[in-house]
């Protein structure tokens, strides 16, 4: 103590030869006028506007028509390729529907863009200053990639039915093609184990190698005719698109979690090391599989206007079936988005734990209630239109008596999910839970361990009303054994990815030094119990594949998705809470092990259902257009909701920041320098919703115009 | 498909007014809207604001019935386990503190305390996991910090003023230099810092003249501040990244083979000298020499101190490094 002592008074006077009045001065001057910034903030205003809440309302804005023109091509390329590999001209019309819808939107977007930075340079010129400063070469090639877009998409548009020949190239176009594309893949190979790019953070290296190496080498090596050589550009145009997006991200990123600054916001870095923040990934992924979610929602919405107005058998069959495939897309990336989310979040924590208390005990405990509300609505609303399109499947009457225990399931675990752990109570309703803050029972299912659990049930539920509407008209399974060589080569191959997956996390279980965590020794145990589980796991798996080759697969599903709800739901749900209690650290562990398992089984029981069910004899044909309007309103519902939680999400990630613009480093000391309240969430986001949609309607009815005039041609 | 669309608007309309309802209820129940943080006087209600805003103390404090967070002890009087507001409950801390220090500890002492050293003296049944209220993201400073203090013991405690802001007794005097000091440094506690330092550094550097007695194998970093917190971070933990010129080090091989890692630190009159990691001077004369190659990737400083720091050391080192700014 004694040593202490001294060390403050020797402090003291070496900082501050005045004494200690001048460093508490200074350390006040430095605390609440400049903040660490390098200058006084300068804020402006526009005809007396809050100029937050028009920052706020024109990046929402513009973020929307953004995702809208992310969303759409990707979701466009998809069923392009589903198209082009099953010779089906209905998906390739479906695809060029709603990239007559980009064009309009791509303007608009543009035009708020633009927008958005006058309104920041002109509102917050220090602030920006200071960002162009530090991304002055970022902003450059965000610039450039948009000529880039700009070219790609409007090349993918008009050359729809340039680049409609199936005529092969000569040989030497496609040899040229090819070596590119092998080119591509053999740098990214190189890029992978790190031989060739700077170092980076493990999620941007595999962020980079995903959406940008491995689509140009694949798009390469599919050129062989005038229709390959568009999707190879609809590959282009969505990898251009995300590195916009990355790019934008970055500086969310930066502003969350500044790197290549010191404290007092002096690039000390690299422009890389700014850019590659620790949140600027995460936030991406989140983005990159939101996007498409709402990309296929909104396309779904689109589809179910039409069908509302629909007046012949033949529209309402094409808008039903249109409305299916844009669900399905929307279904297939909100299934991971929980887990992305849950890794966002994760590194929020370790970015700060102030900022992640804040998130999920501070400030934004009531808006991730919102959050869980909306979230679950959306897998509710999925299911229900589901369920709701099994009434055109001849055969699926037999699984209806299934619904109303997926419904169960699914309401109980979105209670659970939505149970906070506390709520303010009245002293009287203290008192009559025995003067605790807590319920006594209901505490349990506020944490995480229980969370986890539900989330992944939900998931889990869903994926099983997906396998039942797949199986919905057919007589049986057809044999696997009788299919040739290919199920023999997916099945065992997905089986040993979902191994991979669960084996690698297994290893590292089982030689995880709980020292690493900060643990004694003897807590190793609780590492190895999931370690032994995940190989378990595996083994399963194996089983399944050897049942499923040896035609017993519909037994080697239910082997699967058994184990897997046990496992994840019901397991390790119960054994959170035992670490929560024994090795709090390792509930991070527990949260990779559930979601692996998950993943694994959704792999692994995918690949023996496409098997199970190709070529299997059929009790009738689908009945499309026969769906009641409610799932309409359904599929309309979810569009709403998934563009209210963007905007809803999107306030939680920029409030995390508190009253700073860039955390840590430069202070908000505007008159709007504080975490504004839900109600004004929903208002601005509400608002923003509203125009979307209503810019949505008018590119819809600009696309039927287009549509209309081609048929009159 | 006008009828249609009037549907489909009626619907949006209504989704979005429940929306609305749901923000506007939560918001009421919560305490309504919020304002930007005034700058506050020294007083029981600028601390009030502070608990309530910029602070951020309500994350994990309540007070009474007021709030919602249970992380850490509620300051209020609140059922059977905190039978005392925070004032009158500082008193009995107090005297607790001073039993087991054998100082005179007053109940601003024990809050002041709490405020700079949370680990100090941690209630019982929670953890040591209060954020550092005057380092980023919350960066209060000192007189938002005595405001805090003076609400605390206005809660139920002897509020005296002048304790807390113009005549702080001794103890409170201390903690509040430590206060500024670690404000001025940006956070971090630059005292356990010094600590740290003086317990793992000091052999190799010199800081204000003091240090170096291994042999001046290191540099002075009695200025180091003036390089950045980047610099001096990646220093720490990869201390080969950037080396200081004049610090590289060389690996000598005499005619015999053996092979002498370290400084040179004397290249004259067909000698040379070897400063190795631990002080120890080798003399070898360039008659001996087989080869002497300077590996710019390797510093003579641990490159595991990652590994053998916590988390809170490397912290701490970080803002006593941010006080060097020399003379």
């Amino acid at each position: 103590m004694a040593r202490r002592e001294k060390i403050v008074k020797q402090l003291a006077s070496r900082v501050g030869k005045p004494g200690l009045a001048l460093l508490a001065g200074l350390a006040v001057l430095l605390l609440t006028s400049q903040a660490f910034a390098l200058e006084a903030n300068e804020y402006r205003q526009v005809l007396g506007l809050d100029s937050r809440r028009v920052v706020w309302f024109l990046a929402q804005m513009h973020l929307f028509f953004g995702a809208f023109v992310l969303g759409v091509p990707l979701f466009a390329v998809i069923i392009e390729i589903v198209g082009w590999r099953n010779g089906d001209e209905r998906f390739d019309k479906l695809a060029y529907e709603f990239t007559s819808l980009l064009s309009v939107a791509y303007a608009t977007t543009a035009a708020l863009g633009g927008l958005l930075a006058f309104a920041l340079f002109t509102l917050y010129p220090t602030f920006m200053g200071y960002m162009a400063g530090v991304f002055k070469d970022v902003f450059f090639i965000y610039a450039l990639l948009f000529f880039g877009e700009t070219f790609a998409l409007y090349l993918y548009y008009y050359g729809w039915n340039w680049l409609k020949g199936t005529n092969p190239y000569n040989s030497t176009v496609i040899w040229v093609c090819r070596a590119l594309g092998v080119l591509v893949l053999l740098f990214g190979i190189a890029f992978t184990i790190g031989a060739v790019g700077p170092e980076m953070r493990t999620d941007t290296r595999w962020f980079i190698i995903l959406l940008y190496i491995l689509p140009t080498g694949i798009g390469f090596l599919l050129i062989k005719d005038r229709k390959s050589s568009h999707i190879f550009i609809g590959i282009m145009l969505n990898v251009v698109g995300t590195a916009i997006m990355q790019a934008a991200n970055s500086w969310a990123g930066f502003m969350m979690s500044p790197a290549g600054v010191d404290a007092e916001g002096v690039v000390t870095g690299s422009t890389w090391q700014a850019f590659e923040n620790v949140l600027a990934t995460p936030v991406a992924i989140h983005r990159m599989l939101g996007n498409l979610a709402f990309g296929g929602l909104v396309a779904g919405s689109y589809a179910a206007v039409k069908f509302i107005g629909a007046k012949t058998a033949e529209d309402k069959a094409h808008y039903d079936w249109m409305g299916y495939i844009a669900n399905f897309v929307a279904i297939s990336a909100l299934i991971p988005l929980p887990f992305a989310g849950y890794y966002l979040g994760r590194e929020v924590y370790s970015t700060s734990a102030v900022m992640g208390n804040n998130m999920m005990g501070g400030d934004f405990s009531w808006t991730f209630i919102i959050q869980a509300m909306l979230v679950g609505s959306l897998f509710i609303l999925s299911n229900y239109y589901l369920w709701s399109g099994m009434t055109r499947i001849p055969g699926a009457e037999r699984y209806y008596k299934l619904i109303k225990y997926i419904l169960f399931a699914l309401i109980v675990s979105f209670a659970i999910w939505l149970t906070p752990h506390n709520l303010p109570l009245t002293s009287g309703e203290v008192g009559r839970m025995g003067g605790s803050q807590y319920h006594p029972m209901l505490k349990f299912l506020g944490l995480m361990p229980a969370k986890n659990a539900v989330v992944n049930l939900i998931i889990l539920s869903t994926f099983f009303s997906f396998l039942l509407y797949r199986r919905g008209n057919k007589v049986d399974v057809a044999s696997i054994r009788g299919q040739g060589q290919l199920p023999r080569i997916i099945i065992p191959l997905a089986g040993l990815a979902a191994i991979a997956m669960v084996g690698q996390y297994a290893i590292t279980m089982l030689n995880m030094d709980p020292a690493e965590l900060d643990l004694p020794a003897d807590r190793a145990e609780y590492m190895r119990t999931l370690g032994w589980m995940l190989v378990f796991d595996g083994a399963v798996i194996a089983l399944a594949v050897v049942m499923a080759l040896f035609d017993k697969g519909k037994w080697g599903q239910w082997l699967i998705l058994a184990v897997t709800a046990f496992n994840v739901t019901i397991f390790l749900g119960v054994y959170g809470f035992v670490v929560m209690e024994k090795a709090s650290p390792v509930l991070r562990n527990v949260a990779v092990a559930q979601f692996l398992q998950l993943l694994a089984c959704l792999i692994s029981v995918t690949a023996i259902d496409i098997f199970l069910f190709r070529g299997a004899k059929e009790i009738g044909t689908l009945n499309w257009g026969r769906m009641s309007v409610r799932s309409q309103y359904a599929l309309l519902l979810l569009t709403f909701v998934i563009t209210m939680n963007m905007g809803l999400m999107g306030f939680i990630r920029s409030g995390l920041r508190g009253d700073w613009h860039i955390f840590g480093v430069m202070r908000d000391t505007s008159e709007w320098g504080f975490t504004p309240s839900n109600f004004t969430m929903t208002q601005q986001v509400g608002g923003a919703v509203l125009l979307f949609m209503a810019g949505c309607a008018f590119m819809f009815w600009l696309g039927g115009l287009t549509a209309n005039k081609k048929d009159d041609d | 498909m006008t009828n249609t669309m009037v549907k489909v608007t009626v619907f949006l309309l209504v989704v979005l007014g429940i929306y609305l309802w749901i923000g506007y209820s939560i918001t009421e129940l919560t305490g309504g809207e919020r304002t930007a943080s005034a700058a506050v006087d020294v007083s029981p209600e600028g601390g009030e604001a502070i608990y309530w805003g910029k602070g951020r103390c309500f994350t994990c404090h309540s007070v009474g019935g007021q709030g919602s967070a249970v992380r850490g002890p509620n300051h209020g009087q609140f059922g059977e386990k905190f039978p005392l507001p925070m004032g009158a409950r500082a008193a009995e801390r107090a005297k607790e503190r001073a039993e087991k220090t054998g100082e005179e500890f007053t109940a601003v002492d024990y809050i002041v305390e709490s405020l700079s050293d949370p680990g100090a003296y941690v209630v019982k049944g929670y953890k040591n996991e209060m954020a550092v209220v005057y380092a980023p993201p919350i960066s209060l400073n000192l007189n938002e910090i005595k405001a805090v203090v003076a609400y605390m013991m206005s809660l139920g405690g002897d509020l005296d003023m002048a304790a807390i802001d113009t005549e702080p007794g001794e103890l409170t005097a201390g903690f509040y230099g430590k206060i500024a000091a670690a404000a001025a440094a940006g956070g971090g506690d630059p005292v356990a810092g010094q600590l740290v330092f003086e317990d793992n550094c000091l052999d190799c550097h010199v800081v204000a003249g003091e240090g170096g007695e291994g042999g001046e194998i290191g540099p002075d970093l009695s200025a180091t501040a003036k390089k950045g917190l980047k610099f001096i971070a990646e220093s720490i933990l990869q201390p080969g990244k950037k080396i200081t010129k004049g610090f590289e080090t060389f690996v000598l091989v005499d005619k015999e083979g053996r092979k002498v890692v370290g400084l040179k630190s004397r290249d004259e009159g067909g000698e040379v000298d070897i400063t190795k990691a631990n002080g120890e001077v080798v003399t070898v004369a360039k008659a001996e020499i087989k080869e002497i190659t300077q590996d710019s990737t390797q510093s003579l400083m641990p490159d595991d101190l990652s590994e053998a720091m916590t988390v809170k050391d490397y912290q701490d080192v970080l803002s006593f490094m941010m006080l060097q700014k020399g003379q």
